[in-house]
């Protein structure tokens, strides 16, 4: 007897909380009025953050100009792919009525361009973007090698099509003073795109450092000579280029070009008056029916939201507190009516 | 190590005795045995084979090889790869680990030793070396090594008795007994060494209670049967020694024959996921047309142009080739549509459950220290759907455990006290059982607690020793003195074996037995009766008597058997103590105890000379025997005097009352099946509150009437007598977890459906993400879910059987359900990529940059899923332990830091080409619309849920519901909580004639087979007696088999 009752013990199972499922718990537990004062609680903030955004979205001051149209005849001469050594610019004037207060941007803004196509995004090297190694052009077709063999660099599909107008504005501060206004090209980019993800391959200078590779064949220039002011913004630490090839996630996209340079007339922003961009028109758009435009926006606390985040947020209060309310009158008309099973 | 395999199909097995080369010829199997399936060489392609036969890890490969087409691929093989290499090799691991234990068992098998009779000596042989035709010696309690057929044992007449547990699961023994040929060969190794018998017989098969042979030996031929056949297997019990000659080995054997491979059980919920799937595979092909169409369409109109100004090759123009292509590419991105991760969280959470089961203390049994051990992990939740419980009575209802409880003598009751109704109080000392410490022989497992009986000895009430007598003379047991000189009963009924030590318990003690005296001691003296004639028990009779001749020369017949039938053979003169014996009779019935009525007769020397001439024609008579016997029988025992009646208990199992009604009240059907008399099976229904007073459908299917019935019902207790092992107490854990992995389906279901539906469009997620989404972010804090949850508390979950309902009704998964959970699942993922959409449309971040960009846009939705996710697990989780606040805290945790790991410079500096997103979750998580975005996504898709469960608790609260709101309210209220009163039955059913017994043991002892060797051996004369020295056992055989009657009940229960 005395030995079978070894074996028990040796057999019980342990009793510890985890085996006999005894851990202290929290029973979590619906009650309607923690359900009910949840969801008026999250309907006051929905509707909160919905009017607060809606009322600093509608502080945003924005101008946009479609210039497909505008720039028509440059639009025609870049359909016919021959044509791409001849310049075209094209002046748009247009006039601000109102001061655009602080910090303002310039966007370029493509409609109908597919960046978030599969085979797009994947053509690319980031081994090649991050200096390591020129020669691997590994996903990039079709624009890893040129006729003759020698990589593309930058290789692939999203390099070979960036967006290569030149935007210029000018402020007309009368008749006939034509200012440039001053744009800063820094700070477009993220930092870790700027110095951790494109890096050019180290050499004594860019050219030597590309000698054995080939420019895209959109490209008009090589990509250690796109910018010939700042030898500092070539290569692959280009920040237009470093801004185009983050790629977009809808075919309609806005792309951050330069930002105001608050100097002179404009410490405190676009001043109202006469403006005209100078575009350069290099970038087809019309072969796709695309379009594409210049925007001019300053910012909020958000950054520059539009009004969808704001009317969802307050709808979402509104269909809560709609929803809690339906809910308490269910529930205060069943309170009397319902009667417990058990309790029957 | 390895046995030789070989396999020609055979149609007649010859083998002969102690003759290797010539059984040789014929290539039989030797004795080894082999049941692993691989070796170390053999595993890898084995085991693949074998695992790629299952659809979900087919479904991987075939991905993974579409993935490996450049022009289709969407996504890399990393994605599939990692899931699959990481269910293959635990897989691989858990088999390889379950072979090798199989291997160790093999050989810890084919390594015992048996004696084995080589070259005229006996010589220790391992089993694997064991050829067919050895003849083997096997010693008490030793397995039988091999089919064998019995040539001679110690015991006479070449008996033998062997367990047959391992292959039927029955635990009595049953008597096996050699040819008298064979027999007379002993234990003499020179003879045996000589024989040279040849066995024709059938080929093997796996048939255990069937075998046709002949042997011929010096000249003659000799047909054998099963009855000579001792199985691989059976265990050798109460015979010193005996010799058997091989006739099958290793796999051959009727014990490898069965064990066929293992049925893979499904469970119902395996099914509906089966088709489900299916479903969803149909559902995924028709989204893949459809965006294929989608991007035929799209190509065409606008791609035709974009793409000649993009990059794309001539050659892949065509925009109907292109569609083509992207139907695969879909199939790949949305191959997490089909919820193949679902099968192994399923297995993991089976595994958990199971461990549960195995943990749980109230499953342990510590009479016999056993813990409850889920054999399987593949049933686990159909534990929680059962309609019908198909249940054996003995052993399973029924301790199979007789206690004498009570008796009338003579008109008076003994044995009130322990009843503990309080009833009668005429007791002097109450529940103080009966000292037997006067008796040194007495049993002391058996209790009986009435001094007035022990008073009534004392005083020598002539009709209390004549009652005792009749216990003590009129039964089959066999007697036995063991080592330390203490009498042990072998006895063949339970029923018998109480009677008989109640007896001996009072003073009248059955000490031996040879084939014509029985002695027994009483009150002291030890008394030597003849035993003149044994009336057998059998179905039609329902008692049995004995006729002896006490020292005094008085010829007796003692009787004892069914009320019933024994009350009409009494003598008129019986007829006041026959009212007054049938009230106690009722009474003891009512108790649900099992009755016999006592009688004797005086009988007249000249009379019974007369009758046992004619007993002895008609026994020597070949046609109407039987008839001719029955009706001698029936012509002495009449004008019996009553003596009295017993009651014997048969013990129900502790907690069958309670648990029989808890399953009721679950709606649960129990069926009972049993060899029982159909009294005995009605009357443990009535004990068990099986059967209640109030029912009016009682059906009762009675095996004999038809064949398919019993086939039938023997196939269902097949199947399900596994599951019902842990009967008592079961149901409750069953039904905890039940609820808990319905729950988990549905929420691995939405949160793949999250996931999926958000793939259309593009691969919008990181790839890493898509990998890693099921493995780690969303399965941990699930599994976690389903493995912990209990949605109400054990107490309660017993408390309320109707819990169990649902379960059975499938309400908590089925296929309305999958539907709502897939339109939530839409719902979701329509809310996870529009609202970032919206809001990300013509938006800067708040430095002025580019925030709509493809990957922070993946970035925001993978949060956002994640956080609607855990979100959703947290609100399905009602039963928080630190578990799962690890797991589901931890997997946000877990995947944020991944997400931060991923996005990091240092693991970009490594890898560029494989980590693209450096310095994504940097920049932003940073951004407050970013945040606010996935605020509002988790608002918009957590909130409908929340209400929607609000109104379901609210307008239809389902009794789990209720339960748990009552639980929180008794929390608060009073911590101690009121076990439900256990209902006592109070019936007023007649106990029928309960008698275990079956027919031949009477002949046995009267022909003195089942005498020891030191027992005075037969004598000659009663030898004429033996007319045919099998039919008995034959007759065993097949009264076991054909009383399969079974009852069942179905009731409604009224709330």
């Amino acid at each position: 007897m005395k030995k079978a009752s070894q074996i028990c013990q040796s057999k019980l199972p342990d009793n510890t909380a985890l085996k006999q499922q005894q851990l202290p718990a929290y029973r979590l537990q619906l009650s309607a009025t923690g359900v009910l004062s949840g969801f008026f609680a999250t309907g006051a903030f929905c509707l909160g953050v919905g009017i607060i955004l809606i009322l600093s979205a509608k502080s945003i001051k924005e101008i946009e100009i479609k210039y497909t149209k505008i720039c028509a005849n440059c639009a025609e001469l870049r359909e016919d792919a021959i044509n791409f050594d001849k310049e075209c610019t094209c002046s748009i004037p247009f006039y601000l009525s109102e001061t655009m207060q602080g910090n303002v941007y310039l966007y370029y803004k493509l409609y109908g361009f597919y960046q978030n196509l599969y085979r797009y995004i994947l053509s690319r090297s980031n081994s090649q973007l991050v200096g390591t190694d020129l020669k691997d052009v590994g996903n990039c077709a079709p624009f890893s090698k040129s006729h003759n063999g020698t990589p593309i660099a930058p290789c692939g599909a999203i390099a070979n099509s960036i967006f290569n107008d030149t935007i210029i504005l000018s402020y007309n501060l009368n008749s006939s003073i034509h200012m440039e206004v001053p744009m800063l090209r820094s700070g477009i980019t993220w930092w870790t795109d700027k110095y951790v993800k494109f890096r050019n391959p180290t050499a004594i200078n860019l050219s030597s450092a590309f000698t054995g590779t080939a420019k895209p064949p959109f490209w008009s220039k090589s990509v250690y000579e796109l910018d010939l002011e700042d030898t500092e913004n070539n290569g692959f630490l280009n920040d237009d280029f470093i801004v185009w090839m983050r790629t977009a996630a809808f075919p309609t996209f806005k792309k951050l070009y330069r930002r105001l340079n608050r100097v002179q007339y404009f410490i405190e922003g676009l001043p109202a008056g006469n403006y005209s961009f100078n575009i350069t028109y290099n970038f087809p758009v019309t072969r796709f029916k695309g379009e594409k435009s210049v925007v001019l926006s300053t910012l909020t606390w958000s950054g520059g939201s539009s009004l969808f985040l704001g009317l969802a947020y307050t709808v979402t209060g509104a269909v809560t507190w709609l929803a809690a309310f339906s809910m308490m009158a269910i529930h205060l008309m069943l309170k009397e009516k319902r009667t417990l099973f058990i309790e029957r | 190590m390895f046995c030789s395999k070989k396999k020609s199909l055979e149609v007649e097995r010859i083998v002969k005795a102690n003759d290797r080369e010539h059984n040789e010829k014929f290539q039989y199997a030797d004795n080894c045995i082999h049941t692993s399936k691989y070796n170390i060489l053999t595993f890898l392609p084995i085991n693949l084979f074998e695992q790629f036969q299952r659809v979900a890890n087919a479904y991987f490969l075939f991905l993974l090889i579409l993935q490996l087409i450049p022009e289709i691929s969407s996504l890399t093989w990393f994605t599939t790869m990692v899931p699959l290499v990481l269910v293959i090799t635990m897989t691989a691991v858990k088999d390889a680990t379950d072979d090798y234990f199989r291997h160790k068992s093999d050989n810890q098998v084919n390594n015992r030793l048996s004696e084995v009779l080589i070259d005229s000596k006996l010589q220790n042989e391992k089993w694997m070396n064991v050829k067919v035709g050895d003849i083997v010696k096997l010693e008490n309690n030793q397995f039988v090594a091999a089919d064998l057929l019995l040539l001679s044992s110690s015991e006479p007449h070449g008996l033998c008795y062997i367990e047959t547990a391992e292959l039927d699961g029955e635990t009595n023994l049953k008597v096996r007994h050699a040819l008298s040929v064979t027999s007379e060969l002993g234990a003499d190794i020179s003879r045996l060494a000589k024989f040279d018998g040849t066995v024709v017989c059938e080929a093997p098969n796996n048939k255990l209670d069937k075998f046709t042979g002949v042997l011929s030996w010096k000249d003659s031929k000799h047909s054998l049967n099963n009855e000579k056949i001792i199985l691989r297997g059976c265990i050798l019990r109460n015979t010193s020694w005996c010799f058997g000659m091989v006739i099958f080995a290793g796999p051959d054997t009727k014990l490898m024959q069965n064990s066929g491979k293992t049925k893979f059980k499904r469970t119902s919920i395996d099914r509906l996921m089966n088709t489900l799937v299916l479903w969803i595979f149909g559902f995924l092909v028709c989204m893949g047309v459809i965006l294929a169409i989608g991007n035929s369409i799209w190509e065409n109109q606008v791609g035709d142009k974009f793409r000649t100004f993009l990059f794309w090759n001539e050659g892949e123009k065509n925009s109907v080739f292109s569609g083509f292509l992207t139907f695969w590419s879909y199939i790949i991105i949305l191959n997490t549509v089909v919820p193949i991760s679902l099968y192994v969280s399923m297995e993991v959470i089976r595994l958990g459950h199971s461990y549960f089961i195995n943990w749980d203390r109230k499953m342990y049994y510590p009479e016999k220290a056993t813990p409850a051990e889920a054999r399987t992990t593949t049933l686990n939740e159909e534990l929680g759907q059962i309609e019908y419980i198909f249940s054996d009575k003995t052993g399973t209802l029924t301790e199979n455990i007789m206690t004498f409880k009570k008796c009338s003598i003579n008109g008076k009751i003994y044995g009130e006290a322990d009843d503990g109704m309080g009833q009668k109080t005429d007791m002097t000392k109450k529940n103080e059982p009966v000292d037997f410490a006067v008796n040194p022989q007495a049993d002391r497992t058996c209790q009986f607690s009435d001094h007035r009986l022990m008073e009534s000895i004392k005083l020598g009430d002539s009709k209390v020793y004549e009652f005792l007598r009749v216990l003590a003379l009129c039964h089959t047991v066999m007697s036995e003195e063991n080592s330390a000189g203490q009498l042990i009963y072998q006895v063949q009924s339970p029923d018998e074996g109480a009677l008989v030590t109640a007896a001996r318990n009072l003073g009248f003690i059955f000490k031996s037995r040879t084939s014509e005296t029985i002695t027994i001691e009483e009150l002291g003296t030890l008394v030597t009766y003849q035993l003149l004639a044994f009336l057998d028990f059998n179905n039609i009779r329902k008692r049995m008597s004995v006729i002896v001749r006490n020292p005094e020369g008085q010829i007796k017949l003692y009787s004892k058997g069914a009320d019933t039938i024994l009350f009409e053979k009494l003598h008129p003169s019986n007829e006041d103590l026959l009212t007054l014996t049938t009230d106690h009779l009722s009474e003891f019935a009512g108790e649900g105890l099992r009755t016999l009525a006592i009688a004797y007769r005086d009988l007249d020397d000249k009379y019974f000379k007369e009758w046992h001439k004619m007993l002895e024609d008609a026994n020597t008579l070949i046609d109407e025997r039987d008839e001719r016997v029955a009706g001698l029988y029936e012509e002495i025992e009449r004008d019996l005097m009553l003596l009295g009646a017993t009651a014997v208990e048969d013990k129900l199992q502790e907690g069958v009352i309670e648990t029989v009604t808890n399953l009721s009240l679950a709606n649960i059907k129990i069926w009972v099946l049993t060899g029982d008399k159909q009294e005995t099976a009605i009357n443990i229904g009535y004990a068990c509150n099986m059967l209640t007073d109030d029912m009016n459908d009682v059906f009762i299917i009675s095996g004999n009437t038809a064949v398919e019935v019993r086939e039938e019902l023997r196939k269902a207790k097949e199947n399900l007598f596994e599951q019902n092992r842990s009967f008592s107490n079961g149901h409750v854990v069953f039904e905890k977890q039940q609820l808990e992995l319905d729950s988990v389906v549905e929420e691995t279901i939405t949160g793949d459906y999250a996931l999926i539906i958000n793939g259309h469009s593009l691969t919008v997620y990181d790839q890493w993400f898509i990998t890693l989404f099921n493995i780690v972010y969303t399965s941990l804090p699930v599994l976690a879910m389903g493995i912990f949850d209990q949605d109400v508390d054990d107490q309660n979950s017993m408390d309320y059987p109707q819990l169990y309902e649902p379960g059975q009704l499938n309400l908590l998964f089925n296929k309305r359900k999958f539907f709502i959970c897939m339109a939530h699942g839409i719902y979701t993922s329509l809310a996870l990529f529009f609202i970032p959409y919206g809001a990300f449309y013509n938006v800067a971040g708040d430095d002025g940059q580019h925030v709509a960009d493809y990957q922070s846009f993946a970035v925001t939705m993978a949060t956002s899923l994640v956080i609607v996710v855990s979100v959703q697990i947290a609100l399905d989780t009602s039963y928080w332990t630190v578990i799962n606040h690890v797991f589901i805290w931890g997997s946000v945790a877990t995947y944020f830091s991944i997400l931060f790991t991923m996005h990091s410079n240092g693991i970009f500096g490594i890898f560029p080409n494989q980590f693209p997103f450096v310095g994504n979750a940097r920049h932003s998580l940073a951004q407050k619309c970013i945040w606010l975005v996935i605020l509002l996504t988790t608002v918009a898709s957590v909130m409908p849920v929340v209400a929607f469960r609000f109104l379901k608790v609210d307008l239809c609260p389902a009794l789990s519901d209720q339960i748990r709101r009552r639980q929180k309210a008794q929390k608060k209220a009073k911590p101690s909580r009121s076990r439900r009163p256990q209902t006592r039955r109070s019936s007023s059913r007649r106990s029928g004639y309960a008698f275990a017994h079956q027919e031949g043991y009477g002949e046995l002892i009267t022909s003195g087979k089942n005498m020891r060797a030191k027992n005075p051996p037969p004598t000659p004369g009663l030898e004429k007696t033996l007319y045919n020295s099998t039919s008995w056992i034959e007759n065993l055989c097949k009264k076991t088999t054909d009383t399969v009657s079974s009852f069942s009940l179905d009731k409604t229960v009224k709330l």
